[in-house]
């Protein structure tokens, strides 16, 4: 049974003071090039730009989840970006800025525990005392223990 | 040391098998039958051009040419199933009697009036006349059939033709039998009584058909317990080889013998009879390479002279007249169709081993002149024949609409490229069409695996029925989940161009459902799944059984 707190990683976890979308992707990328062994960080980052720009992953109530599949992968990845002010770049469905960005990296053949963390994470986002206490959470620490409550 | 340079047999039987197949490829461009390349290589492989295959090598092998014989005649009976004869059999004894009968007079009556122009003895004559025109009664069937297999003939035409030239055999050698009774009374000294002449012509087709029959209940009872396919082979060749050997040992007919044993089994064990002559029919190709090689190479037609040659003029314009009208004739009678009416005529030329197998007898029957004679007409006659008929026959095939109705699934994959069977109407999802638009594209179509492309139709991968049923599991992921999102990398792609039967070894390789074929730059022109194969060539087989039921 796949669950939240098998993935989410305290090192991948950042408060973040960006305004702008390109950055906290960019940001979320190095994040996670600098703790886990990505062989081509180059294809990541062309990865996640391109889902992007094929239509942008800001799913409404103030939630982001660029995602991807890349081949080399072999477990599912997951960095955590919160930006208490929002970013007002980043395309959503409500027009609602983002505030939490989630980025899902998984392997080319993982399709169902990629299809299934996806589900998970905006079923958890979409509860709105879940998204407040992340809005207000004052460090990594706290993030981490609201998103695997 | 000494060596010896003379080559030996295996090295001429792999030279034989490979000028035979180079050559049989290379008449295939001109559309000329492959039986025909054999026999002109064999011819210069032979005494007669270059004498690399002497005669002594040629009478080591003529226990091989009766085992390709009685093969060729196991499988013609196989054809001759019950319900052939209750839809044919007043049909193939029209045909028979009237193309059989016709040629036996007309070159009976031919030779007589312009032998007599050259010989003073006019019973020489007499005997020349009724030798060959029961010779000119059988019909080759192994050249016969070997087109008729290379061509993958179906249809009314080719059963008749099988049917006819299994059955001429047995005509030729009761006529045979009572020309050669005729002859003794005319040219020997004692004359045989006619009731003895009768019961030779009982003896030997009763015989031969008692020893197919036991041969073919033996096989039956065998092979009902056998299911493998080394087990089905074995016991069934061994069990030929032994009819054959049986018929020869008590001079009866060995085609009749093999042809009886096929009829058996194909109606006393229907189904398992099918795997039989499919196993079997696998063997002839290598088999009729060498046969006809060999045959081309014991022509001789050096003792030409100009009787001889205007005799065997004779000879072949009577024979082709009187089967060609003959044909016709039979087929008039039982209202056969148009298309029997039409080409069996030119179907029934061919002359080979049983009209040289009689010759050869009727030499050792009758030796001097006459024996010396009949030798040299039927050997110069078949090589024109041999060359002929088959051309002829695919005139005839081809005319009636027949070749290439007799395709097999293993035929349509051998002969099909990529480009010929995949299926260009599979809808293309895009990689930024959403979820929805994905479903509202699964729900029009009934394919279970589409391609992903970019916007320039350029393949990325494919999304399966089955990933998209993950996918609808899950809740709230419809807004954003794109085509992208869903797709699974590409296992194998293959170029249009390449075999089926690449194609399907890949798909075994990789144990997929299904590939893609994309041009050199990624392109998706189609796309090939495995039950979508089965079902393109399934419908060209009925599409093939439809047009060869409506020739009926």
């Amino acid at each position: 049974m796949l669950e939240l707190k098998d993935y989410i990683d305290k090192n991948l976890i950042s408060l973040l003071k960006v305004k702008k979308k390109e950055k906290i992707l960019l940001k979320l990328i190095d994040s996670i090039c600098q703790n886990r062994e990505i062989p081509d960080s180059k294809e990541l980052k062309d990865a996640i730009f391109y889902r992007e720009k094929l239509m942008s992953t800001g799913i409404g109530l103030g939630i982001g989840v660029p995602h991807v599949r890349i081949k080399g992968i072999k477990d599912l990845i997951v960095a955590v970006g919160i930006c208490k002010q929002g970013i007002t770049d980043y395309e959503t469905i409500d027009g609602i800025p983002v505030k939490v960005v989630v980025m899902i990296v998984a392997g080319e053949k993982q399709h169902k525990a990629y299809i299934k963390f996806l589900s998970l994470i905006v079923s958890k986002l979409k509860d709105s005392t879940v998204r407040e206490r992340l809005f207000e959470a004052k460090n990594e620490q706290e993030i981490y223990r609201i998103l695997n409550s | 040391m000494v060596f010896e340079y003379k080559l030996n047999i295996l090295i001429l039987i792999g030279l034989t098998i490979l000028l035979g197949t180079t050559g049989s490829r290379l008449f295939k461009k001109f559309k000329v039958p492959q039986v025909i390349a054999f026999i002109i290589i064999g011819f210069f492989l032979g005494d007669s051009v270059l004498g690399i295959i002497d005669k002594q090598m040629l009478s080591s092998f003529s226990f091989f040419n009766i085992f390709v014989l009685g093969i060729t005649g196991f499988l013609i009976g196989g054809e001759l199933k019950k319900a052939i004869f209750e839809k044919y059999g007043k049909q193939f004894i029209n045909i028979l009697l009237s193309e059989g009968l016709l040629a036996f007079i007309l070159v009976t009556v031919f030779v007589v009036l312009l032998g007599s122009l050259f010989f003073d003895n006019m019973s020489i004559v007499w005997a020349l006349g009724l030798l060959l025109g029961s010779i000119a009664a059988a019909t080759a069937p192994a050249a016969t059939t070997d087109v008729l297999w290379e061509y993958k003939t179906r249809g009314p035409l080719t059963t008749t033709i099988l049917g006819i030239v299994g059955l001429d055999d047995g005509l030729g050698l009761i006529l045979f039998a009572i020309a050669s009774s005729i002859t003794l009374a005319i040219v020997g000294t004692n004359t045989p009584a006619i009731s003895s002449v009768f019961f030779h012509i009982l003896y030997e087709i009763g015989g031969s058909v008692l020893i197919g029959i036991l041969g073919g209940l033996a096989l039956s009872l065998i092979l009902r317990k056998i299911s493998d396919k080394y087990g089905i082979i074995t016991f069934s060749l061994g069990t030929i080889v032994l009819i054959l050997g049986f018929s020869k040992l008590v001079e009866c007919d060995v085609l009749l013998s093999a042809m009886t044993a096929g009829v058996f089994i194909t109606n006393y064990i229907p189904r398992k009879s099918e795997e039989v002559f499919e196993l079997t029919n696998e063997l002839m190709p290598i088999l009729y390479i060498l046969f006809f090689t060999f045959f081309g190479a014991q022509l001789n037609l050096q003792n030409l002279n100009l009787p001889i040659i205007i005799i065997a003029i004779v000879y072949l314009i009577g024979r082709t007249a009187g089967k060609g009208l003959g044909a016709n004739l039979g087929a008039r009678i039982s209202k056969a169709p148009k298309t029997v009416q039409k080409y069996l005529p030119w179907c029934l030329f061919s002359q080979a081993g049983v009209a040289i197998g009689l010759s050869i007898l009727a030499n050792s029957r009758f030796p001097g002149e006459i024996g010396d004679s009949i030798v040299i007409i039927i050997t110069t006659t078949t090589f024109v024949v041999q060359i002929i008929g088959p051309l002829a026959m695919r005139i005839a095939i081809t005319g009636a609409g027949e070749a290439g109705l007799n395709i097999t699934e293993e035929d349509i994959i051998r002969e099909s490229k990529a480009k010929d069977i995949m299926d260009t109407t599979v809808p293309l999802i895009y990689e930024n069409m959403s979820l929805a638009q994905i479903l509202k594209t699964f729900s029009e179509t009934d394919n279970l695996y589409y391609p992903v492309v970019d916007q320039k139709n350029e393949l990325l991968g494919v999304i399966t029925v089955d990933n998209i049923k993950n996918s609808l599991m899950t809740s709230g992921l419809d807004a954003f989940l794109l085509a992208h999102d869903l797709k699974e990398p590409v296992i194998a792609k293959v170029p249009p161009d390449l075999p089926m039967l690449e194609v399907q070894e890949i798909l075994d390789r990789y144990n997929i459902e299904y590939l893609p074929v994309v041009s050199s730059k990624n392109k998706v022109l189609g796309f090939l799944e495995r039950r979508q194969i089965s079902r393109k060539i399934s419908t060209k087989l009925i599409e093939l059984q439809k047009q060869a039921e409506a020739l009926e």
